[in-house]
C-alpha cells in the first residue's frame, strides 16, 4: 500500500537523521564512575646525629674527659689517648640502605708537628668496623692520639692540638 | 573510525613524550645526612725541672725561658785546707705539669775543674758525689765516691718529687803551700730524662 511505503520511508529517514545527528560531533556513550581509596604512602627517614655529652677521652682505662676539656690534662711523650663519640643513625624504609663515613681530621692547630700521630676516625658497631647500614642503630666513632715516645729534648713541650670539628656523613645507597 | 584513530595517535604521542622526559633526567638524588663532633684541644706538658742550691737556697729551672741551660752556683761552705773537704749539694725537683704519669731520672756528669787566674789548685782538688734523699745528708762525710764516666744517676723521681746530689770537694793533703789563696771553678752537668712508664706504653 502506498501509505505503508510512505511511512517506511519516513521512518528510515528519521532514523538516519537521528544517526547523523549523533555522529555530527560526539557520541553519548554509556559511562559509569567508581572511586577507590589507595590509602596513604609514608616516606621513610634517614638521619644522623651526635649523641649529646657522649664524647669521651681516655688514657688507657682512665677517663680524662673533664681534664682535657678544662686544659689541665697535659700529655707527655708516650701518651696514647683515645676519643670516642656515639652517633645516632636513623634509617627507615623498606628498601633503605646507607653508608656511614668519617671525614679526615683537619686540625685547626697542630703545634706537635710530626711528633703526634692522629688516626682517622674508626666507625664501629659492637666493636666491629661498619660502613654499610640498613637499620637504625648507634655507631661509635673512635680517634687515637699518640705522642711519639721518642720525642727528645724539649720538642713539643707546651704544645697544642686543636681538633676543630670532625665530620661524619650518612648517605643512602641505591638498593641492589 | 577517525575518532578512534585520532585517540590512538594522541596516546602514542603522550607516551613518547613521557619516555623522552625519563631518559633526559639521568641521575638519582639520594638522601644524606651529616653530623660533626668536637673532640677539643690536647695540650702537652712542660718538662720543668728545678734546681735548688742546698747551701744558699738559690733556685732556677734547669732550662731557662730562652731555651738555654741554666747554671747554678752551689757555693760550698768553708775554705779548703790540705786534707780537708767542703760540702755542697743541689736539690733537683720534677716540676712537670703532666696530667698522667711522668717519671724522670737525673744524671750528674763528671766535673770539670778550671783554675781561676792561673795557678795549679785544680790538680790537687778531688770532687766526689753521692745521691741522697734529703739535703741534710750533704753535711755528712760518708758515702761519697768519684763520679763514673757514665755519670751518677738518681733514683726515679716521680711527678712533684725531688732528689738530692751531694758534692764533696777535697784538697789533697799533698797540696803545696803555693796553692794557698788560689781558686778553682768546678762545673758539672745535670741532665733530666723522662723515664718510660706511661700507662699506654712507650
Amino acid at each position: 500500500m502506498k501509505n505503508s511505503t510512505l511511512i517506511k520511508g519516513t521512518a528510515a529517514i528519521a532514523v538516519g537523521a537521528a544517526l547523523l545527528l549523533g555522529g555530527g560531533g560526539t557520541l553519548a556513550a554509556w559511562n559509569d564512575a567508581v572511586t577507590t581509596n589507595p590509602g596513604t604512602i609514608i616516606a621513610g627517614n634517614l638521619d644522623l646525629a651526635v649523641v649529646d655529652n657522649s664524647g669521651v677521652w681516655k688514657s688507657g682505662t682512665q677517663d680524662v674527659t673533664a681534664s682535657i676539656k678544662d686544659g689541665t690534662y697535659k700529655v707527655v711523650p708516650g701518651d696514647v689517648l683515645t676519643f670516642t663519640q656515639t652517633l645516632d643513625v636513623k634509617l627507615d624504609g623498606n628498601h633503605m640502605a646507607a653508608t656511614i663515613a668519617a671525614n679526615n681530621i683537619s686540625p685547626i692547630t697542630n703545634e706537635f708537628g710530626s711528633t703526634v700521630q692522629v688516626s682517622k676516625p674508626e666507625l664501629k658497631v659492637n666493636g666491629v668496623t661498619v660502613a654499610d647500614i640498613t637499620t637504625s642503630q648507634t655507631v661509635v666513632a673512635s680517634i687515637t692520639f699518640a705522642f711519639d715516645p721518642n720525642t727528645s729534648g724539649q720538642t713539643a713541650t707546651k704544645a697544642h692540638y686543636d681538633f676543630g670539628n670532625v665530620g661524619f656523613t650518612l648517605t643512602q645507597k641505591i638498593p641492589s | 573510525m577517525r575518532t578512534k584513530r585520532r585517540l590512538q595517535a594522541a596516546a602514542f604521542t603522550a607516551a613518547a613524550v613521557v619516555l623522552g622526559l625519563c631518559t633526559v633526567q639521568g641521575t638519582y638524588a639520594l638522601w644524606s645526612a651529616a653530623a660533626s663532633a668536637s673532640p677539643g684541644t690536647i695540650s702537652s706538658a712542660s718538662f720543668d725541672t728545678t734546681m735548688t742550691a742546698v747551701n744558699t737556697g738559690q733556685t732556677t729551672n734547669m732550662t731557662l725561658t730562652n731555651g738555654t741551660a741554666a747554671t747554678l752556683t752551689l757555693s760550698p761552705a768553708g775554705t779548703l785546707g790540705p786534707g780537708t773537704s767542703v760540702y755542697g749539694g743541689v736539690v733537683v725537683t720534677n716540676n712537670t705539669n703532666a696530667g698522667g704519669q711522668f717519671n724522670a731520672a737525673i744524671t750528674a756528669g763528671q766535673p770539670t775543674l778550671a783554675n781561676v787566674n792561673g795557678g795549679s789548685l785544680a790538680s790537687y782538688v778531688r770532687v766526689n758525689a753521692k745521691s741522697a734523699a734529703s739535703s741534710t745528708e750533704c753535711s755528712t762525710a760518708t758515702g761519697f765516691a768519684p763520679i763514673p764516666s757514665t755519670g751518677l744517676v738518681s733514683p726515679t723521681v716521680v711527678k712533684g718529687a725531688s732528689t738530692v746530689f751531694c758534692f764533696q770537694i777535697a784538697l789533697d793533703s799533698s797540696a803545696p803551700a803555693t796553692v794557698k789563696g788560689q781558686a778553682v771553678n768546678i762545673s758539672l752537668q745535670l741532665t733530666a730524662r723522662q723515664l718510660c712508664g706511661v700507662p699506654s706504653g712507650c
